[in-house]
């Protein structure tokens, strides 16, 4: 089901080719009853199945949610309607029968974009509202097949999380989830971790402007070294990420993404960031920096180097 | 006997409501719903002018570039800063490879499955449509997969990721390009051409090219197997060429900014009004490379003259009157038992109904293929798809030029400093879809007010206080029904103007901000 989205989700879905979209719908054997973007069907159908699975006439293995999910104009929910119903209310009966719900992207997990200050549309996520608790569903909603709302969080989630967490969900494969609900499989490694400007960051060198081959942690917002995403790791498009290509990591798999800050800016505290990266303490954080940048060979100094 | 239904459509992006007065079979009123609001504008306000570029590229997933490069613009708008020639390059790159992946899912993961429908088995090529164009399991159906998501690996080359990079910034672009990622994606447009001219055309892209007129295209379509053959055959006979005509003023922002001189388009910018009399002309015949010159019956863009209507629409504004969008005021009010009926508002050119998308920025820039079609069988539902396909040709040339001259200028420099200042800024450009402008305040550092318009927002307006019925409310009125219970045809006309209903967008005054999509 496709909520308060931008269909970003649906186009990274696309983009996947380990398996493909219909790779996977044909290799898995999968009865796909419904995708906004590309189901043939009629939505009459969907609306007729919607209430099959609410009447315990259809079951649903596997619920899906692209997007935010809007409850205003004051608790309404019809900033966001299906056939002259709030389609959050929708879901949510459709969650409540489903073996397992996952929560596609940030907007879905915790409310992402849509759900940045000022919230226009009282919009949440599935379970959480960035998070915390406020979600669409119960802090203790638990789904008929044993887990809470699954959060593949990003904006948009990276093809490779989609495919794999819906296929171990249909082989049966486990699914660790860590405090967040997420599974840890995908969300145990560091965006800085491969990143091809760790050569500069090591030696402390960073940059002020865009368009430059060093580091971008200390002044342009970077967030790798503290967000959790495979996005060094598990190439975008097969290609590259955004780090690589001189753009900062703006943690967009995180609960609290856009932060409510200058998000091309890295706050400061003195010369050093506010946030470091993860579990580092500041002093020998900053004593390993001075040696560091003492340390740095002319290659790096004259960025000699190509990210 | 006159009965009204109402019709939710999928397929397009973003969840669509139409709803349609028929009399014996013939629709005599249509109405187009948005039913979905978010709120992006408005979450901009009071954020630094930089945080657009990470914030608006999340109001699409599909043309998520296109919204990065519009407010890229509207930055460097108020700065009056022009990108040097290679970010310029970069740039067109990726919005070029953005608009091909569009242009190819939308025309075979979206319109064409429509085809297979059991109830055109009886028709001539049924057979071989549904082989060729069947959801998951169509050869072009599985090519459209495989090659929309091999072409769009070019804006990962150069930009990270897509969707939803920032790697446009002002002044230019983060990414430093060198001789590897462009030969990487020279092979990308290769290999997407080779698939192109093999398997959809069934010939070369310059040939292609050369067709100029309907009776030269109805000849290739009968002496040629291929695809887009099959395909002109198949929506012919279907009359699809006859229906689903809508607005008559064409528009076009310019498309494909020249990189040696930036205030010139390769695919120029203005208005063609097809009632104006005289058919238009056009005075390109197949050059080498498609350089359209511009046309005599396209007029002059004059940005002034856009306004945005809200008779119809559920906001509220004291002073009634249609406002510029760099004064916009997008106060929302729910009314469900006024006459109001959609979330998107209704914008006009010099008070006039506007089409926008690929058959107007061709049209407009002077296309003759294109121009014969629109003469001869008017801005119809198959005219509008085949533009979709048609541009992808000229797109790929323009693209592997492109990458082309960006190799010859590999170490020319993509950056030039850009402060960021208050003022008042505007970023206009096309996106896959059509005309798509960002009109931006900036005060103290902070944006005090943004307002988008896109391209759907044109094409699926409501009808304004001269009552006069939005582009695509238009192309459904006369549309015949056989059976009201499954409105096949309906599908048709709407899936080719390719709606992308998450991508309209307004903004509230007083601190508060709204985003809806249709």
């Amino acid at each position: 089901m496709q909520a308060g989205a931008c269909s970003g989700d649906t186009m990274s879905l696309l983009c996947a080719d380990n398996p493909s979209w219909p790779e996977l719908v044909t290799q898995y054997d999968i009865d796909v009853l419904w995708q906004p973007s590309l189901s043939t069907r009629p939505m009459s159908a969907l609306l007729q199945d919607i209430d099959a699975i609410i009447n315990d006439q259809l079951e649903l293995n596997i619920l899906c949610v692209e997007g935010s999910l809007a409850l205003g104009p004051n608790g309404t929910g019809m900033f966001d309607r299906l056939d002259d119903q709030p389609k959050a209310y929708v879901i949510k009966a459709l969650a409540e029968k489903a073996d397992y719900v996952v929560a596609v992207g940030t907007c879905s997990a915790f409310g992402g974009v849509p759900a940045a200050p000022p919230n226009p549309t009282e919009c949440t996520g599935m379970q959480s509202f960035k998070g915390e608790g406020g979600g669409l569903l119960p802090d203790d909603f638990i789904s008929k097949g044993g887990l809470p709302v699954i959060n593949i969080s990003g904006c948009p989630t990276h093809p490779t999380t989609i495919m794999q967490t819906l296929i171990s969900l249909v082989e049966g494969y486990p699914i660790a989830l860590n405090n967040l609900n997420q599974p840890e499989e995908f969300y145990t490694t560091l965006v800085h971790q491969g990143c091809t400007r760790n050569e500069y960051h090591e030696y402390d060198i960073e940059e002020h402007e865009f368009g430059e081959k060093g580091c971008l942690y200390y002044n342009l917002g970077c967030q790798g070294p503290y967000t959790m995403a495979t996005c060094n790791t598990e190439l975008w498009n097969n290609r590259s990420s955004k780090t690589r290509e001189g753009v900062p990591c703006q943690g967009c798999v995180s609960p609290d993404f856009p932060r409510d800050a200058p998000l091309f800016k890295t706050e400061k505290v003195g010369d050093v960031p506010v946030t470091l990266p993860l579990g580092v303490s500041r002093p020998r954080y900053m004593a390993y920096k001075g040696l560091a940048n003492d340390a740095a060979p002319i290659r790096i100094i004259e960025r000699k180097m190509k990210p | 006997m006159s009965r009204k239904i109402k019709l939710q459509l999928n397929r397009v992006e973003g969840d669509l409501e139409i709803e349609l007065e028929v009399t014996d079979g013939i629709v005599t009123n249509a109405w187009c719903i948005g039913t979905m609001y978010r709120g992006f504008e408005q979450i901009l306000i009071g954020r630094t002018a930089m945080d657009a570029l990470a914030i608006t590229p999340r109001i699409c997933g599909i043309c998520s570039t296109a919204h990065l490069y519009a407010s890229v613009l509207a930055i460097e708008s108020i700065a009056k800063v022009t990108p040097p020639a290679n970010a310029i390059r970069v740039r067109n790159i990726c919005l070029l490879s953005e608009e091909i992946q569009s242009d190819c899912r939308q025309s075979f993961l979206m319109f064409t499955p429509d085809l297979c429908h059991l109830h055109y088995q009886n028709q001539l090529d049924y057979a071989r449509i549904v082989e060729l164009f069947e959801d998951l399991k169509g050869e072009i159906y599985q090519g459209a997969i495989i090659h929309s998501r091999a072409i769009i690996e070019i804006v990962a080359i150069f930009g990270g990721q897509w969707p939803h990079s920032s790697y446009m910034v002002p002044g230019g672009v983060t990414s430093l390009p060198d001789q590897r990622k462009v030969l990487n994606a020279l092979s990308q447009v290769k290999k997407y051409i080779q698939w192109f001219e093999q398997q959809v055309l069934a010939t070369s892209l310059q040939e292609w090219l050369n067709l100029s007129t309907l009776e030269q295209l109805d000849r290739y379509a009968e002496n040629t197997d291929s695809a887009m053959a099959l395909l002109h055959r198949f929506c012919r006979s279907l009359s699809l060429d006859q229906v689903g005509d809508g607005a008559n003023l064409l528009m076009s922002y310019g498309s494909i900014i020249n990189p040696e001189e930036p205030d010139q388009h390769y695919r120029q910018a203005g208005v063609l009004d097809l009632s104006a009399g005289q058919s238009p002309q056009s005075q390109s015949k197949s050059a080498s490379l498609p350089y359209l010159q511009p046309q005599s019956q396209t007029q002059a863009l004059d940005p002034s003259l856009i306004q945005e209507d809200i008779a119809f629409s559920w906001f509220h504004d004291d002073s009634a009157q249609a406002r510029h969008p760099a004064q916009g005021l997008t106060q929302p009010k729910y009314d469900p038992d006024s006459d109001k009926y959609t979330w998107a508002k209704a914008p006009r050119y010099d008070g006039r109904v506007v089409q926008t998308g690929a058959v107007a920025q061709l049209a407009v820039a002077g296309d003759a293929l294109i121009l014969d079609l629109l003469t001869k069988l008017g801005s119809t539902t198959w005219v509008r798809q085949f533009a979709r396909i048609h541009r992808q040709a000229s797109s790929l040339l323009h693209l592997a030029e492109h990458l082309e001259s960006l190799l010859q200028n590999i170490d020319a420099p993509t950056m030039v400093p850009c402060p960021l200042e208050d003022g008042d800024g505007v970023g206009m450009i096309e996106a896959a879809r059509g005309s798509l402008g960002h009109w931006m305040s900036v005060r103290e550092g902070k944006i005090t007010n943004f307002q988008v318009i896109t391209p759907t927002s044109w094409n699926a307006s409501p009808r304004d206080s001269d009552q006069q019925p939005g582009h695509i409310e238009q192309s459904l009125v006369g549309l015949s029904i056989p059976d009201p219970d499954d409105p096949l045809e309906v599908g048709h006309v709407v899936r080719s103007h390719d709606p992308c209903l998450v991508c309209t967008v307004h903004l509230l005054d007083g601190g508060q901000k709204h985003r809806f999509g249709a």
